[in-house]
């Protein structure tokens, strides 16, 4: 007879438990591949920003834009942790204004600054006080911009959602912890009679506590892997069905979280597996807690 | 000594006391009988004796150990070591005949296989080994009660407590159970016997405990 037997549980009680744990297992699968989406965002985006920036020439009355441009190229390629510096061409910066101004011929006649796109080593970067001091003592109306701004923003941004899903996770396992709680106490209370007689024939708190968790452990499992399933369902038919238009980078991101490269993916599943680890340790954890604290009061 | 109640009281919430100034003592080894008639007190004794209630006043000596002084946790090693069976059987109606025996023994913590062959054997003894599968839902009242006394004895207790333990079998298996209890009782376990039957008292040679209004004579 296995030691869960002793104690009766029904199973009614235990099939809804399980259900609503298998729920809050999907969230938090949803919640957690969410939070992976925006992680991987954010190092895509902030990797692109950081190994860039753009250095500008104001057209000023006075001033050979062109010489002054050399001039700010050769300083920059010059200088430690710049990799290459490119001069953007006034065709290629047009079309930059164009989403913004539409092809028009006014544009041909716009007085554009020269713009340089630099690119910097990472892992290296360059002194920018430093440089922006070179840079601006030899060359007129020059400025950098290193996207510093945007990045910012983005961090902030990511951070943001970053707590809201850590949130969500933290209120998913304080539901799933009371769930639990509830399910044992309704299972001690309904089984004072078995208790007492176990309690007469000698038995310890811990007997009596491994008796009832390990329903408990079942029905923690059981949820975690359904919740996790359903969640890494939910993913992979995002990136399969694709996304209504505007929004195909949720789908392109959710196939990328499933199937795309085996490294991220590898993580992913990694970290789905959490879930139901972490159901059933959470179940069986609360349980066996709740029943050591209800015994204490018998 | 086994047991030393010395001026013990019991009442129940605010109600009037139900045991007072009980004193006595069960030697090591000693077969007694508790008797009296209904609503004296003897099954409120008996759970004082196996730490089910608190006495409301006076002191109770265990094995050398003043239950006051217990500890929580101490209580089940101390529960292992009576042997109790109950008026009301207290059987576990999910569990078989043969796991209610063992309960005990699980609880102690015994492998399954260490004890399989001593829990059929006393369920032969007591006259069950057709039932051992049974549920006790579907056994007869005699048949709980051998069932009650096997789970009681099992795991040879040092002192055995019983509660009208012959109430709902017939005399020959009821002379078959006291010898079971004086057989147990020769290897050293304290036997205390609650009862109203005068034949199970018959002999006059064993000392009886007589309550009457919650005083012991």
């Amino acid at each position: 007879m296995p030691a869960s037997s002793i104690i009766p549980v029904d199973a009614q009680p235990m099939r809804t438990l399980t259900l609503a744990m298998a729920v809050m297992c999907y969230l938090a699968t949803l919640a957690l591949g969410g939070l992976m989406l925006v992680e991987a965002a954010v190092t895509q985006w902030t990797s692109g920003m950081t190994s860039q920036m753009t250095v500008q020439l104001r057209p000023t009355s006075g001033i050979d834009l062109s010489a002054e441009t050399e001039k700010a190229l050769a300083i920059l390629s010059a200088a430690p942790g710049v990799l290459a510096a490119r001069r953007i061409e006034r065709a290629e910066a047009l079309k930059l204004l164009e989403p913004w101004l539409g092809r028009t011929s006014v544009l041909e006649e716009l007085p554009l600054p020269s713009l340089i796109a630099v690119a910097v080593d990472r892992t290296r970067p360059p002194d920018l006080a430093a440089l922006e001091r070179q840079l601006s003592a030899n060359v007129r109306g020059v400025s950098i911009d290193t996207h510093a701004r945007w990045q910012s923003q983005l961090i902030r941004t990511a951070s943001t959602l970053r707590h809201l899903s850590l949130s969500i996770l933290a209120l998913i396992a304080l539901s799933a912890t009371a769930l639990v709680i509830f399910a044992t106490r309704s299972v001690l209370d309904a089984n004072r009679g078995v208790i007492e007689v176990l309690h007469l024939v000698g038995a310890q708190d811990g007997f009596i506590a491994r008796a009832v968790k390990g329903r408990f452990l079942r029905s923690g499992f059981l949820a975690g892997l359904l919740g996790t399933i359903g969640g890494i369902a939910t993913f992979a038919i995002l990136g399969l069905i694709g996304a209504p238009a505007g929004s195909s980078t949720l789908a392109e991101a959710s196939t990328e979280l499933l199937i795309a490269a085996p490294s991220v993916a590898l993580a992913t599943y990694s970290v789905f597996l959490l879930v139901p680890v972490c159901a059933t340790l959470l179940s069986l954890v609360t349980a066996h807690l709740a029943v050591m604290r209800q015994l204490r009061g018998v | 000594m086994v047991v030393r109640f010395e001026n013990v009281g019991l009442r129940y919430g605010v109600g009037p006391e139900v045991l007072k100034d009980v004193t006595f003592t069960l030697e090591r080894g000693s077969f007694s009988f508790l008797t009296g008639p209904s609503g004296a007190g003897k099954s409120s004794l008996l759970k004082l004796l196996f730490l089910a209630l608190r006495p409301t006043r006076g002191l109770i000596n265990l094995f050398g150990r003043d239950i006051a002084s217990l500890r929580r946790a101490e209580f089940p090693g101390l529960r292992r070591r009576i042997g109790v069976v109950f008026q009301d059987f207290k059987l576990l109606d999910h569990l078989s005949a043969y796991d209610n025996v063992a309960l005990p023994l699980r609880a102690a913590g015994f492998r399954p296989d260490s004890y399989r062959s001593n829990v059929k054997e006393l369920l032969d003894w007591v006259g069950l080994k057709g039932q051992a599968d049974m549920f006790p839902p579907v056994l007869s009242g005699g048949e709980k009660q051998r069932v009650a006394i096997a789970r009681a004895v099992v795991a040879k207790p040092e002192l055995l407590l019983a509660d009208e333990p012959t109430g709902n079998v017939d005399p020959s298996l009821a002379t078959r159970l006291l010898h079971l209890f004086q057989e147990l009782n020769r290897f050293g376990t304290t036997v205390l016997i609650a009862t109203h039957d005068p034949h199970l008292i018959a002999g006059g040679t064993l000392p009886v405990l007589r309550l009457e209004k919650g005083h012991l004579n």
